[in-house]
C-alpha cells in the first residue's frame, strides 16, 4: 500500500476481530460459509403477523440465543437489534485475542450504525396500547426501545468506562458511518480501538413503508438482473474490530485488513431516491482518501439492493468512476436480504473475508443480467480471485452515501 | 492520548434556536435573561399522567415553513429545517453561488420522531389492510429524515451525520464535528439537535421512568425544539472554540457521576485547562436514571472550582436529545450579556439514561470574537 499517511504522523488502521449475526450463519466463519456458498437467507417472515400482506418473505435471523454469547448483561433488558450488537461484538473481541480487561485498560470507541434501532419494541408497544390503552405499555419494553442503546449496551457489557459509545442512525449506509467514524478516530491517534459495524431487527414498520412503496420481493432479491422485483429486509449485525497497525503488530494480532480510507457526502436531492452523479462523487471522495486509483480496485460490494432505482442508478455511477470496465460487482443482499443499518457493516465483513481467503461472494438468484446494469456482478457462484483492494458502498434515504475502501495487508 | 496534542479547535461562530421562548435566537436569549420560565402546560393533544410540556409557542410547520414540501413533513423536520433557515438567513452567501456545496451536517436526536413511527405501525394495525398505509410519511419513520431533508433544502452536500444519543447527543455530536474537521473531511459544519413534543415521547417517557425506579406520579416538564451551530474548522472571528469533548459510559446509575467526572478531567487535561479556571458550567439537570449520581458529584466539582451554574433545563424543560446544545447556546448567552476582554472557559456536561456521561470545553472568545491570543483568565 502506499503509505502517506504514515508521513503525515497518521496511523494506519487494521482489522483484527470479526462477528456477525445473519440470516445464514451466526459468526464470521458461519457468515464465510453462507457467502461462498452462496446461501440464501430468504424464509416466511416470523417476526410480525403478516396476515393481510399478498406475500411475505425476509431474511430473518433464527436459531440465535443472545444468553449464548452475553456475560454481562440480561438479554430481557435489551431490545432485539441490541441484542445483536452486544452479541457480534462479544464475536469480534474473542475473535481479535482480546480479554474484557485488555479492553477495559485501553481507551477506545464504539460507534454503531442502525435504520430502525429498536423499532421493533416500538411496533410491540403500539400493539399494546391498541389492546388495553398506553398505559398498558410494558415498563422494560419502553425502558430499552432506546436507540442510543445498541452502542452503549457493547460498552457497559464490556464494562468499558473510558469509551466514547456513538450510535449512528443514518439509515441503511449507517455501517460504512460507523466504521468511518472509527477509521478517522485511530488514524489521528484519538483511540488505541474501535468497535464499529451495525445492527437491525426486522420490524413490521418498515417492511409495511417499502411494501407500500412496492418494493418488496415476493420471493428472492435478485439485484442486478432484468427480471429483479425488489427488496427482501431483513435483520442481523456486524461488528468490527479497529485498531493501529502499531497496536495489532506490538501485540501480534492476526490481521485480517486494512482499512485504507472512506468517503461520505449526501445527495440533498430526494428523501428516498438515489442522486447518481453524487453516488459517485462518493465513490471518488473514499478512493481519494485511501490513495487508490479505480484500475487497482479489485471488486466492489455495492449497495444493490435489488430495485432498479437502485440498481441502475449505482451502476450508472460506478462507470462514472471506472469507465466501461469496471471491477466485478456484487451484491450481497441477494443472500442477506436489506438488513438495513447492518447492511454495510455485514458486506464489510463479506469484504475482509473475501480479501483473506481469496474469493468474490456471488449475487444469488441471477438469471439475466439487466443490459441498464451491464455490470459482471459473479452471477450464482462465488469465484477465486486474488483481491488487493475491495470497496464496499453503503447508500441511504436521506440521501447519505458512504463508500469505505479495504485493501489486503502484506506482512 | 494524543488528542492532548494541540489541534486548530473547532469554532462555534453563530447559532440559532426555535425554544419554548419562541423562534429565533432574540426570543431565547431575553426568555434566558428574564430568569423566568413559561408555564408548563397541558399537553395539546391526549393528555400522559404526571407529563406536562413546554411547547414551542404557535409552532406549525406549514405557518413558519410554507405550503411547499411541507405537506408530509414532521414536526422534528419543520424544527430542524426552521432552525436552520434562521441560522443561514443574514448570511451573505446564496445557494446559487455553491458556497453550501460540502457544508455538513451533523444532528442529534434520540430516536427521530416516536410519533411518526409509532404512527405508521398503528395504521398497519388498524387499517383494512396492513398495508393501507401513507408512503408520503413512511419517510418520516428513519431517523436520518430530518437531516436528509434539511440538506435537500439548503443544498448541504458535504457529511450529514445524525447521532443518536439522548440526552448525551449533544456531546456526542460535537466530538463529530471536531472529528470530521481534524480529518479534513469538512470545514463548515451546521451541528444541532432536534426534538419534538409528541404523545408517543411522553408515554414513553413516562413508561421509561418507571422502569428507572421514578415515582409513577413524579411529574415531568418535556420541552421541545432545536439548537443549531454553526461551527467552522477556523476562523478569525466567533464566539467560542470547542476545546476539547470527552464522554464515557457507565454500567450502574450510581457510576454516572464517577464517570462524569472522569470525563471532565480528562477533558480539562485535553484543553490544558485547570479546574479553578473554570468560568461556568451549564449542566443538565438531574432528570433520568444517573441524574442523581451526577449531580451530586457535579455539586463537588462546582465546589471545588468555583464556577458558577448555568441552567436552562429548569426554563424550557426536559429537550431530551437538544439539551446539550440548548445548554451551550445558554452559555454564549450569559458570556455575551457580560462583555469581557478575555477568553472565559465554560463546560457543558451530559448524562444519558442509557449510559452516556460526557461534556464539552468551550472556551467563550472575548467580546468582539478575536481568536484568543493570551491563555483563558
Amino acid at each position: 500500500m502506499p503509505d502517506a499517511t504514515a508521513e503525515q504522523g497518521r496511523q494506519r488502521v487494521v482489522l483484527t476481530g470479526l462477528g456477525a449475526v445473519s440470516c445464514i450463519g451466526v459468526g464470521a466463519e458461519e457468515l464465510l460459509q453462507g457467502l461462498s456458498q452462496g446461501r440464501s437467507g430468504a424464509r416466511p417472515i416470523t417476526a410480525f403477523d403478516t396476515a393481510g400482506f399478498d406475500h411475505a418473505v425476509g431474511c430473518e435471523v433464527t436459531d440465535f440465543d443472545a444468553g449464548k454469547h452475553l456475560r454481562t448483561l440480561d438479554p430481557a433488558s435489551l431490545g432485539r437489534a441490541a441484542r445483536f450488537s452486544v452479541a457480534a461484538a462479544r464475536m469480534a473481541v474473542a475473535d481479535a485475542g482480546l480479554t474484557d480487561a485488555e479492553l477495559a485498560a485501553l481507551p477506545g470507541l464504539v460507534s454503531v450504525g442502525t435504520t430502525d434501532g429498536e423499532s421493533r419494541d416500538l411496533d410491540r408497544l403500539v400493539e399494546q396500547g391498541l389492546a388495553g390503552g398506553p398505559e398498558a405499555m410494558d415498563p422494560e419494553v419502553a425502558a430499552r426501545a432506546s436507540v442510543a442503546s445498541i452502542s452503549a449496551a457493547i460498552a457497559r457489557e464490556f464494562g468499558l468506562a473510558d469509551v466514547e459509545a456513538v450510535t449512528v442512525p443514518t439509515a441503511c449506509a449507517a455501517g460504512n458511518y460507523a466504521i468511518g467514524n472509527g477509521f478517522d478516530a485511530i488514524r489521528a491517534g484519538e483511540v488505541d480501538f474501535a468497535l464499529c459495524g451495525g445492527a437491525d431487527a426486522m420490524c413490521r414498520k418498515t417492511f409495511t413503508g417499502f411494501y407500500r412503496l412496492g418494493t418488496i420481493a415476493p420471493e428472492v432479491c435478485a439485484p442486478f438482473d432484468v427480471d429483479r422485483s425488489g427488496i427482501l429486509t431483513g435483520e442481523g449485525a456486524g461488528i468490527l474490530v479497529l485498531e493501529s497497525l502499531e497496536s495489532a503488530l506490538r501485540r501480534g494480532a492476526r490481521i485480517y485488513a486494512e482499512v485504507l480510507g472512506y468517503g461520505l457526502n449526501c445527495d440533498a436531492h430526494h428523501p428516498v431516491a438515489p442522486h447518481q452523479e453524487s453516488v459517485a462523487d462518493c465513490m471518488r471522495l473514499a478512493l481519494e482518501d485511501a490513495g487508490v486509483k479505480p484500475s487497482e480496485v479489485d471488486f466492489i460490494s455495492a449497495h444493490g439492493t435489488g430495485t432498479r432505482a437502485n440498481d441502475v442508478t449505482e451502476a450508472r455511477a460506478i462507470r462514472d468512476v471506472y469507465g466501461e470496465s469496471p471491477p466485478r460487482t456484487v451484491s450481497v443482499k441477494s443472500m442477506l436480504g436489506h438488513t438495513m443499518g447492518a447492511a454495510s457493516a455485514l458486506a464489510a465483513i463479506g469484504c475482509v473475508l473475501a480479501i483473506t481467503r481469496g474469493f468474490i461472494p456471488p449475487t444469488i438468484n441471477h438469471r439475466t443480467t439487466d443490459p441498464e446494469v451491464a455490470l459482471d456482478c459473479v452471477p450464482n457462484e462465488a469465484v477465486r480471485a486474488d483481491l488487493r483492494i475491495v470497496q464496499n458502498n453503503g447508500l441511504a434515504f436521506g440521501g447519505n452515501n458512504s463508500v469505505v475502501i479495504f485493501g489486503r495487508y502484506d506482512a | 492520548m494524543n488528542q492532548r496534542t494541540r489541534r486548530p479547535a473547532p469554532v462555534i461562530t453563530s447559532w440559532e434556536t426555535i425554544s419554548p421562548f419562541g423562534v429565533g435566537r432574540a426570543a431565547f436569549r431575553d426568555g434566558i435573561l428574564a430568569g423566568a420560565a413559561p408555564e408548563p402546560v397541558p399537553p395539546a393533544g391526549d393528555q400522559v399522567p404526571g407529563i406536562s410540556t413546554r411547547p414551542v409557542p404557535d409552532f406549525d410547520v406549514r405557518a413558519v415553513l410554507g405550503k411547499k414540501g411541507t405537506r408530509s413533513m414532521n414536526r422534528v423536520t419543520g424544527l430542524t429545517v426552521a432552525t436552520i433557515r434562521e441560522l443561514l438567513a443574514g448570511e451573505p452567501e446564496a445557494e446559487e453561488s455553491g458556497q453550501r456545496r460540502g457544508t455538513a451536517l451533523v444532528l442529534g436526536t434520540t430516536t427521530g420522531s416516536a410519533q411518526s413511527m409509532m404512527d405508521f405501525t398503528h395504521t398497519s394495525l388498524t387499517g383494512k389492510r396492513p398495508y393501507h398505509v401513507d408512503p408520503a410519511v413512511f419517510p418520516n419513520t428513519v431517523m436520518n429524515h430530518s437531516a436528509g431533508s434539511a440538506a435537500i433544502w439548503y443544498g448541504l452536500t458535504g457529511p450529514n451525520v445524525t447521532v443518536a444519543g439522548g440526552r448525551a447527543a449533544g456531546v456526542l455530536a460535537f466530538n463529530y464535528v471536531r472529528r470530521l474537521q481534524v480529518s479534513g473531511r469538512a470545514r463548515t459544519v451546521l451541528c444541532g439537535a432536534a426534538e419534538e413534543y409528541s404523545t408517543a415521547r411522553a408515554w414513553l417517557r413516562r413508561h421509561s421512568g418507571t422502569a428507572d425506579g421514578a415515582a409513577a406520579d413524579e411529574p415531568t416538564v418535556l420541552g421541545e425544539g432545536c439548537a443549531m451551530l454553526r461551527v467552522e474548522a477556523e476562523a478569525e472571528r466567533g464566539l467560542a472554540d470547542v476545546l476539547a469533548v470527552r464522554s464515557g459510559v457507565f454500567a450502574a446509575p450510581e457510576e454516572a457521576g464517577r464517570v462524569l467526572v472522569a470525563s471532565v478531567r480528562r477533558a480539562l487535561a485535553d484543553a490544558e485547562v485547570a479546574p479553578g479556571d473554570l468560568w461556568a458550567v451549564a449542566a443538565d439537570g438531574p432528570l433520568d436514571a444517573g441524574g442523581g449520581a451526577a449531580g451530586a458529584a457535579l455539586d463537588e466539582l462546582l465546589r471545588e472550582t468555583g464556577a458558577r451554574r448555568i441552567s436552562c433545563v429548569d426554563r424550557i424543560g426536559d429537550t431530551a436529545s437538544a439539551a446539550g446544545m440548548f445548554q451551550v447556546v445558554s452559555l454564549l448567552v450569559h458570556a455575551e450579556s457580560e462583555p469581557s476582554d478575555r477568553p472565559r472557559i465554560g463546560l457543558v456536561t451530559s448524562v444519558d439514561r442509557d449510559g452516556v456521561a460526557g461534556c464539552a470545553v468551550l472556551s467563550v472568545r472575548p467580546t468582539g470574537g478575536q481568536a484568543p491570543t493570551s491563555r483563558p483568565a
